[in-house]
């Protein structure tokens, strides 16, 4: 047999032929840095960073980090939900956070990934928004949820996910009163138990991440930034703290079989429990 | 608030610290995974995230220079990072003119010729304001283009200074910086002592400008031996785990 004309550098071949190159980690087992194919990477979660904020959050999944911070403003209700507030959670994925993305107005992936958040957490009723009323009809708590993303290394979801939670969590709202048509709330001294309320959350949705990739539908838990640019499809699993599935998206070409998606959801049940005790540690 | 607790009898200011004393700074550099140089730098409750990217292909041809790199610096701030939300827009004014003197402020400093027809990105992320936002990103960029070894003739290094009361004070917090004290914002090459960025849109007294002005310069100078200190431990650190 006659020996290869070309011969490459692991690097030269990645970039060449990153399927084929992935392709060779994946027959055994791992990928190329270094995981398990069900393996998520390793993430901290660290509560209330901004003092400006009623609320905050720094969540790290592997390289994706992102900060959020959630603001507590007094509006008037929506015409239909007069004694319920509203969240408005909102995800930015700005230039600094990688080189894919261009400056300018939201992207299509920033918008999806903050309806998908809004998505869950109004279906989850993560939050009772009677608790955010201040006077039936004329005043309301808006919870403007924002989550930046400073570095981005794929699985923006799981992330955006996970910090929002956390934040909200860690929300302290001065208690307000209201005096014939205008809203008084105490300033002064450190927000404690007498002048602030926390929030009452019914549920905590958190989610794990699957990248499909190839004709043999490997799955990948928790997909980097290479790795979702090569793979064909992902799953999305959302459950609370009960185990109860509070959202499952699938996206992408593959089709894959229904123990493909029994493996996934238990997998994200593992995940979700792990990334909690996360959360409850710090 | 009234003027009257800006300065204590004793000297103190609002948040019990000396007319001529620094907040509280911590930085670090290599925070970011993507950015090809980024710093963390905290003054005091003033957050900001610096991410560099570059020397690297220009965006717009048309902008391109044949015999240097240009920069390009994009100032964000977060919703959630003052006091009251405000959904600043990219094209906000205020933060375009803040942009534009990092921008100013950095473009004689890097030796833009070792890197003809591409772009240096800076973008500047600011988490928490609490005064002193643009000494805090000129502070944070210098440290991020130093993490992305991009080459420039000196640290520049900035420090706000204003009239409080009865004396000149630095790095003025947000309560200072809003009640009626005259604020400038000085940056500063360290070795030669040359300045290459001045700002303040309040008035003072010429006879006390002297005064502000020297005691920003030393400001500045602090700041070098803070940024110094952190640059050179990282370095260190590199250094040690290269030699393993």
């Amino acid at each position: 047999m006659a020996t290869p004309a070309f011969t490459f550098t692991p690097s030269t071949f990645q970039k060449l032929h990153p399927a084929e190159f992935f392709r060779r980690f994946t027959t055994e087992g791992v990928r190329p840095d270094g995981r398990l194919l069900d393996a998520f990477r390793p993430t901290t979660v660290h509560h209330g960073v901004i003092s400006t904020a009623n609320g905050s959050a720094m969540v790290r999944i592997g390289g994706t980090t992102l900060v959020c911070g959630v603001k507590a403003e007094v509006a008037e209700p929506k015409l239909d939900t007069p004694d319920q507030g509203y969240l408005v959670p909102n995800v930015e994925l700005s230039p600094m956070c990688s080189s894919k993305f261009r400056p300018g107005p939201p992207s299509e992936q920033a918008q999806a990934v903050s309806e998908a958040i809004n998505r869950v957490l109004k279906e989850s009723k993560v939050l009772d928004l009677k608790d955010l009323c201040i006077e039936e009809g004329k005043a309301v708590w808006v919870l403007y949820v924002d989550a930046v993303c400073v570095a981005y290394d794929g699985n923006i979801f799981d992330a955006a996910l996970a910090a929002i939670m956390v934040a909200l969590n860690n929300v302290r709202i001065r208690k307000p009163t209201y005096q014939e048509g205008t809203i008084k709330v105490s300033g002064g001294s450190t927000a404690n138990d007498e002048n602030s309320f926390t929030l009452n959350l019914a549920r905590t949705p958190l989610s794990a991440t699957f990248a499909i990739f190839d004709t043999t539908l490997t799955i990948l838990a928790d997909p980097n930034v290479t790795e979702e640019t090569i793979s064909e499809g992902q799953i999305s699993i959302t459950l609370d703290e009960t185990g109860q599935l509070c959202g499952v998206t699938k996206i992408g070409a593959a089709s894959c079989s229904q123990s493909v998606m029994k493996d996934c959801v238990q997998s994200a049940k593992k995940r979700t429990q792990q990334l909690r005790n996360i959360m409850n540690q710090q | 608030m009234s003027r009257a607790e800006l300065l204590s009898p004793e000297g103190l200011r609002i948040d019990g610290r000396r007319p001529a004393e620094l907040r509280k700074i911590t930085s670090t550099t290599c925070v970011l995974s993507q950015a090809d140089g980024s710093a963390y730098l905290e003054h005091g409750n003033t957050k900001v995230l610096a991410a560099v990217y570059g020397p690297r292909e220009a965006r717009h041809r048309a902008l391109v220079l044949h015999d240097r790199a240009i920069l390009n610096v994009e100032l964000n701030v977060a919703p959630f990072s003052t006091g009251e939300r405000r959904r600043r827009s990219k094209n906000d004014k205020r933060l375009l003119e803040m942009a534009s003197f990092v921008k100013q402020t950095f473009e004689p400093v890097v030796i833009a010729t070792l890197y003809p027809r591409s772009q240096i990105d800076i973008y500047l992320q600011v988490i928490q304001h609490d005064g002193g936002t643009l000494q805090a990103c000129i502070n944070a960029t210098t440290m991020a283009l130093i993490d992305a070894g991009i080459a420039m003739t000196d640290y520049v290094c900035a420090c706000t200074a204003g009239w409080v009361e009865r004396e000149a004070a630095i790095d003025l917090n947000y309560i200072e910086e809003s009640s009626d004290t005259s604020e400038v914002t000085i940056a500063m090459l360290p070795k030669s002592s040359k300045i290459t960025l001045t700002q303040m849109e309040s008035r003072l007294h010429v006879d006390k400008l002297e005064e502000v002005f020297r005691l920003a310069g030393e400001g500045c100078k602090q700041m070098y031996e803070v940024m110094d200190k952190t640059i050179r431990d990282r370095a260190e650190d590199l250094a040690r785990k290269m030699a393993v």
